[in-house]
C-alpha cells in the first residue's frame, strides 16, 4: 500500500489540516463524492418506482450498493442487507422489532460495558418496556471484556447479547467468533455492532461466528454520511414485523388491512437516502480496490510507533490495553495537567484534529474514572509523518501544561472560608 | 506554543489561582451545573441576603476556560444587588452570543478588566459553553423564586 498514492485519492487531504478523528467519521475519496454528484447529474430518479430510464439506472446503482454490501460482508443474500440511515437506527430497529417480539418480562438482556450509546441505550429502554432484566458484562482493568464476566453473563442465558466489534474509545478489537458461538449455545441471540472495526481489517460474516444481526455505518467506511446497514439472519428478519410503515415497504394495501413486502424492502419504508447509498457502492468498491489486508498491515505499523512512543511520554496515560493484540488504531489518552478540552484546543491550534469528550461511551467513562478524554484514531490515509507530529505535539503539550505538584482540579483557593 | 499564548495571560492567571475556590459553609444555596457535552462541572454556592449577593464561591471540574470564566465571574459580583447580577449575566451571555458592543459590559479594548479576556472565547466557538457554565449556574441559583 502506497499512501503518498492513496492520498492523491482524497481531495480534502491537500488541506494542511493532520485528520486524527476517522473514528468519529471517515474522509471521502473523489469517487465517492463524484458517484453521488453523478447520480443527480445524469439519472436523478427515485428508485422502484418509475418505469423510465432514469428510474431504472437509478435503481440499479442503488441496487448495485446492496450486492457490494452482501459481497463486503459475505452475506448468503442481497434479501439480508437492509438499508438504514445508519448504525444506531439500524440497532433500534432491531430492538423495537425484534427485540420488542422477542423479550418477556424477567428475561435478561445483556450489554458490554464497552458499548457505543447507540449499541446501550436501545438495549436499556428495552429492559426498561419489558420489565426485563439489564445486565452489563465489565471490562479488565485494561478495559477488555473480563472472560470471568462474559461467564458469569453466559450463565444468566440472555435472550439478547449486544456487543461491539470494536471500541471507538480504546480501539480493543472483542472476540466475536467465540462469544457469539458460546452466546447462541445458550440460546442467546447476538447483535453486533460492527459501526468500529470493518474499515481496518477483512472481515466476513462466517469469521464472527454465530451473530444474528450486524449493524454498520457507511460514514466510517468512506461513504456518506446518512446511509447504513443492517444485515440480519433471513429467517429473523422474515419472523420480525415491519419498523416503519409507508411507501415502499408494501404489497397491498385494503381499507382495513395491509400486506408487506419482502425482504429487503419490509424494512425500507419511504424513499431511501438514493445518492448516499450509491455513494457507498463506490466506496466498497475503492476500499476493495485498496484491499483491508494491506490496510491492516499498514494500520499495524502505526499503532506501533504510537503505543511505543506515547508510553515513553511521562505524564500522558493511554486508556486501555498498551500492546499491539486485538486493537486497531484508536488511541484515547489524557495528560495529568491538562483537561482534554484545552488538549484538544492546542492540538487544533497546532492543525491537528482530534477529539475530545465522552465519545458516546459514557458508561465506559465511568470505569475509566473520567469525564472526558481525547481520542486520535487513525486510518489508512494518515501517514506515518503525521503519527510523529501528533506524539511530538503531545509531548510538547505535555511539558508546556505540567506544573510540579499542581493537580489540576483541586487548586488552592484564594479565599478561606 | 504554551498555555498562554493559547489562552492569554488573565485566563492562565484565573485558571492557576483561582478566586473564590472553594465550598462555602454559610451558603443560603448550592447550584450544581453540568455541561453532559464535555462533563464540564461546577457548583455555586450563594449567600444572598436582602437581595444581596453578599458571597459567592465555586467549585468544579472543569477545562481551563470553564474554571477561569467561574474565577472571573466571582471576582466581580461579590456583594452585588442580586437584580444586578442578573443583568451583568444577560448581558456577557448576549456578548458571548457575538454582540459588539453590549450595554454596562466593558468594552473589548479596556486592558484593565478580566472580563475582557473571556470575550476571546468566541475564537473558539465550541468553547464557549464552556465559558457559560458557571453564568448559567448562578443565574439559576439566584433566579429561583422570583417575583416580578
Ligand atoms: C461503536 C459505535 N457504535 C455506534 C456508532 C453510531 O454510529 P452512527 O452515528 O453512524 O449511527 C458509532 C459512531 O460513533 C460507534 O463508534
Amino acid at each position: 500500500m502506497n499512501v503518498d498514492l492513496i492520498r492523491k485519492d482524497f481531495p480534502i487531504l491537500e488541506s494542511s489540516v493532520v485528520y486524527l478523528d476517522s473514528a468519529a467519521t471517515s474522509q471521502r475519496p473523489k469517487v465517492v463524492v463524484d458517484a453521488v454528484s453523478n447520480y443527480y447529474l445524469t439519472m436523478n430518479a427515485n428508485v422502484h418506482r418509475g418505469v423510465y430510464q432514469w428510474s431504472s439506472a437509478a435503481t440499479d446503482a442503488f441496487e448495485g450498493t446492496r450486492a457490494l454490501v452482501a459481497e463486503f460482508l459475505g452475506a448468503a443474500s442481497t434479501e439480508e442487507v437492509i438499508f438504514t440511515k445508519g448504525t444506531t437506527e439500524s440497532i433500534n430497529l432491531v430492538a423495537q422489532t425484534f427485540g420488542e417480539m422477542h423479550v418477556q418480562a424477567g428475561d435478561v438482556i445483556a450489554v458490554t460495558r464497552m458499548e457505543h450509546h447507540a449499541n446501550f441505550i436501545p438495549w436499556q429502554q428495552l429492559a426498561l418496556r419489558k420489565n426485563a432484566r439489564f445486565e452489563i458484562i465489565e471490562l479488565t482493568d485494561d478495559l477488555r471484556l473480563d472472560p470471568k464476566e462474559i461467564e458469569r453473563v453466559l450463565s444468566l442465558k440472555p435472550k439478547i447479547v449486544a456487543l461491539t466489534l470494536m471500541s471507538n474509545v480504546t480501539g480493543v478489537r472483542n472476540d466475536i467468533a467465540a462469544i457469539s458461538k458460546a452466546f447462541h449455545a445458550v440460546g442467546s441471540h447476538v447483535v453486533l455492532d460492527a459501526a468500529q472495526g470493518l474499515i481496518h481489517e477483512e472481515i466476513k460474516i462466517s469469521d464472527l461466528g454465530e451473530i444474528d444481526f450486524l449493524a454498520l455505518s457507511a460514514h466510517k467506511l468512506l461513504g456518506p454520511t446518512g446511509v447504513g446497514v443492517l444485515w440480519g439472519r433471513k429467517r429473523l428478519l422474515e419472523s420480525m414485523p415491519p419498523y416503519q410503515f409507508g411507501g415502499q415497504m408494501i404489497q397491498e394495501v385494503g381499507d382495513y388491512e395491509s400486506s408487506w413486502n419482502g425482504l429487503p424492502h419490509k424494512f425500507e419504508a419511504g424513499t431511501p437516502d438514493i445518492a448516499g447509498v450509491i455513494g457507498f457502492g463506490a466506496a466498497l468498491s475503492y476500499l476493495k480496490k485498496v484491499g483491508r489486508n494491506a490496510i491492516a498491515k499498514y494500520e499495524a505499523q502505526i499503532t506501533e510507533v504510537v503505543l511505543q512512543e506515547i508510553a515513553k511520554i511521562s505524564g500522558v496515560t493511554l486508556i486501555g490495553p498498551k500492546s499491539l493484540e486485538d486493537r486497531g488504531p484508536v488511541f484515547s489518552f489524557s495528560v495529568a495537567s491538562i483537561h482534554a478540552h484545552d488538549l484538544a484546543t492546542y492540538f487544533d491550534l497546532n492543525q491537528i484534529a482530534v477529539r475530545a469528550g465522552h465519545h458516546c461511551a459514557q458508561p465506559l467513562m465511568k470505569k475509566v474514572g473520567a469525564t472526558s478524554t481525547c481520542r486520535a484514531s487513525f486510518s489508512f490515509y494518515n501517514t506515518l509523518e503525521e503519527a510523529r507530529l501528533f506524539l511530538a505535539v503531545l509531548s510538547q503539550a505535555n511539558a508546556f501544561f505540567a506544573r510540579k505538584g499542581k493537580e489540576p482540579h483541586r487548586r488552592r483557593s484564594h479565599v478561606v472560608s | 506554543m504554551s498555555y498562554r499564548d493559547v489562552f492569554g495571560e488573565v485566563l492562565a492567571d484565573h485558571h492557576e489561582s483561582p478566586r473564590y475556590y472553594g465550598a462555602l459553609p454559610l451558603a443560603s444555596k448550592v447550584e450544581h451545573g453540568f455541561n453532559p457535552l464535555c462533563g464540564d462541572k461546577i457548583d455555586i454556592y450563594i449567600q444572598v441576603e436582602d437581595g444581596v449577593l453578599v458571597r459567592c464561591q465555586f467549585e468544579g471540574e472543569g477545562c481551563s476556560i470553564c474554571m477561569a470564566s467561574a474565577s472571573i465571574l466571582a471576582e466581580r459580583i461579590q456583594g452585588m444587588d442580586r437584580l444586578a447580577v442578573l443583568t451583568l449575566i444577560d448581558a456577557f451571555r448576549e456578548k458571548m452570543a457575538g454582540a459588539t458592543v453590549v450595554k454596562g459590559l466593558p468594552s473589548e479594548d479596556s486592558q484593565e478588566d478580566d472580563l475582557v479576556a473571556l470575550y476571546g472565547v468566541k475564537r473558539f466557538p465550541v468553547r464557549i459553553k464552556c465559558a457559560l457554565l458557571a453564568w448559567t449556574t448562578l443565574k439559576k441559583a439566584i433566579s429561583e423564586g422570583d417575583t416580578p
